[in-house]
This record gives structure tokens, sequence and C-alpha cells, in this order.
């Protein structure tokens, strides 16, 4: 490590000595462009609202198919089928062929 | 900055009030100090004017959220260094550091850095800056920009750390590994030295 941090060390400065550029003054138009756009750019656009809401949409649409899944599968392992056996039908039209008979 | 006498907290109470002439002045004031950001972390083929505009519309955006408890230019400093790693981030590195990708000139310096003892000649210091950013871009934004901010332009932990937003054991840290990163990188380049 020491090698390489005197290498480090002599390339770096090497490096320093390039002045850096002069010239860091706004180009002429830029600070009215920029003031110009500050404010336009925090107005959430249609499709930013999309984005922001149509990610949340999924999450929320997967969690309720998680949650009717789940429900099913408890209906379908569960007494469901005993459910049904025992369930008396009320069958109308048989009802009105034993009542005018 | 710029202008010594310049009254930044009553500009920026007209910017808040949404006073265009204002703002155009708080940009006009900060420029310097955001272009050298910009220009010190440039990722390549991205126009330093577009970035400085990008860093300074997320300034205004976010003007609401500052409450104080910074200097306002160390504020400014880290949105333009998170803005800057954003997009060094965005771009895709080189898989691997050739030498073929250096000029004659670069691949001098690193030729003389890496076999001899003696320092870099004065007029090969633009051919090292170059040899420097091209090493640096390498390693991960937040590695090359603590060499940079550390090593290149010679700030202190703590400097880094107000500009940053990272506490000092972090920068220390993030300096560490990537010494150890670019120590690897000199290896291999001396391994497959002007092969």
């Amino acid at each position: 490590m020491k090698d390489f941090d005197s290498r480090w060390a002599r390339l770096v400065a090497a490096a320093r000595q390039t002045p850096a550029p002069a010239d860091a003054t706004a180009p002429y138009g830029f600070a009215v462009r920029v003031a110009a756009r500050a404010w336009t750019d925090d107005r959430p656009t249609l499709q930013a609202l999309f984005g922001r809401f149509a990610l949340r949409a999924l999450w929320v649409a997967c969690l309720l198919m998680l949650a009717s899944v789940a429900v099913d599968y408890f209906y379908l392992r569960g007494g469901s089928q005993d459910e049904y056996a025992n369930e008396s039908l009320y069958d109308p039209v048989s009802e009105v062929l034993t009542a005018s008979s | 900055m710029a202008d010594e006498n310049f009254d930044l907290a009553a500009c920026l109470q007209r910017v808040r009030a949404r006073d265009q002439l204002a703002a155009r002045d708080l940009v006009e004031h900060l420029y310097p100090l955001v272009i050298r950001i910009v220009r010190s972390h440039l990722p390549r083929r991205v126009a330093e004017e577009d970035l400085a505009q990008d860093i300074f519309l997320k300034m205004f955006t976010r003007l609401e959220q500052y409450k104080g408890a910074v200097a306002f230019t160390h504020w400014v400093s880290r949105i333009a260094v998170t803005t800057c790693i954003d997009q060094l981030r965005a771009q895709k590195r080189r898989p691997e550091f050739r030498w073929a990708d250096l000029s004659e000139k670069e691949a001098d310096v690193l030729d003389s850095v890496l076999t001899s003892e003696g320092e870099v000649a004065v007029n090969d210091s633009l051919a090292a800056r170059e040899l420097v950013y091209k090493l640096l871009g390498q390693l991960k934004p937040e590695d090359r920009l603590v060499l940079q901010l550390l090593d290149l332009e010679q700030h202190s932990v703590a400097e880094i750390s107000a500009r940053t937003g990272w506490n000092p054991s972090l920068v220390k840290v993030r300096a560490f590994r990537a010494r150890a990163k670019l120590k690897k990188l000199f290896e291999e380049l001396q391994r497959k030295e002007r092969s």
C-alpha cells in the first residue's frame, strides 16, 4: 500500500498543477432561463402523477389478489363441501308441483 | 462567492415569495460555486450547463425544505454533489481500464509513475489530470468523489463532510476503500504494462 500511496501522491500532485478554468460567471441568459423555469417544474404533470400512483395501485391490487386467493383457499380446503351437501335447497318448481298434485 | 456584499438572507426571502428577479440574482450569485462542483465531477458526455441548470431547478423546488440547519451554500453544494453522483450512476462505467484507452502523453505519465520514483514533469500536468480523472472514473461515484475532494482538491475530512452530508467516519471509510480499489487497479495496470 505504501508503494501505491507514493505513486498516487505523485500523480495527484502533478494533476493539481493544472490551473482550474477561470471563467466562472454564468453565461448570458442562463440565470433568466433558470429563474423562468424555477417554479414551472414543481407542478406535477399528469404523467408524473400516473407514475406516482400506478405503482401504489399495483401493490394494492397484488395485496387484494393475495387476500382473495387466501380466502378462496380457506373455503376450498375447509368444510365448504359439507356446507354445500348439508344445505337444503329451496326449489320453487317442485314446491308448485307438489302443491298442485 | 462573486459578490461579498450580497445579502443572501434577504434574497432567499424574496425568492420564497417567488420573486423572479431575486431568483436570477441567486442563480448568478451561486453559479461559481455550482459550476466548480459540476466541473470537478462532470460525467462524460454531459454538458456542464445542463447539469448546472438541473441543480438550480432542484434547489428552487426544494427551497421550502431548507430550514437553515447548515449554511445555504453547503446545502446547495449537497444538492450539486448528489445530482452529479446520480448522473455518474446513470452512466455505464467501462468494465475494464486499458492502456489503449490512454493518450500517448497519459500513457507516458502512467508509465513514469509506475516505473520510476521521480516527480512527474510540470508540462505533463494536464495529462496527469486527465489520467487521474480516468482512473477515478473506474470507481463508484461516491468513492470517486471522496478521493477527488480529499486528494485532488485537498479538502479536509470536515469540509467534505459538510459538503456531502456524510459523517466524518464514513468519509474516512470511503477514502480507505477507494484507495484500496485504486491500488488494485494500479497493480493490474502494472501487470499488463504496455503489453
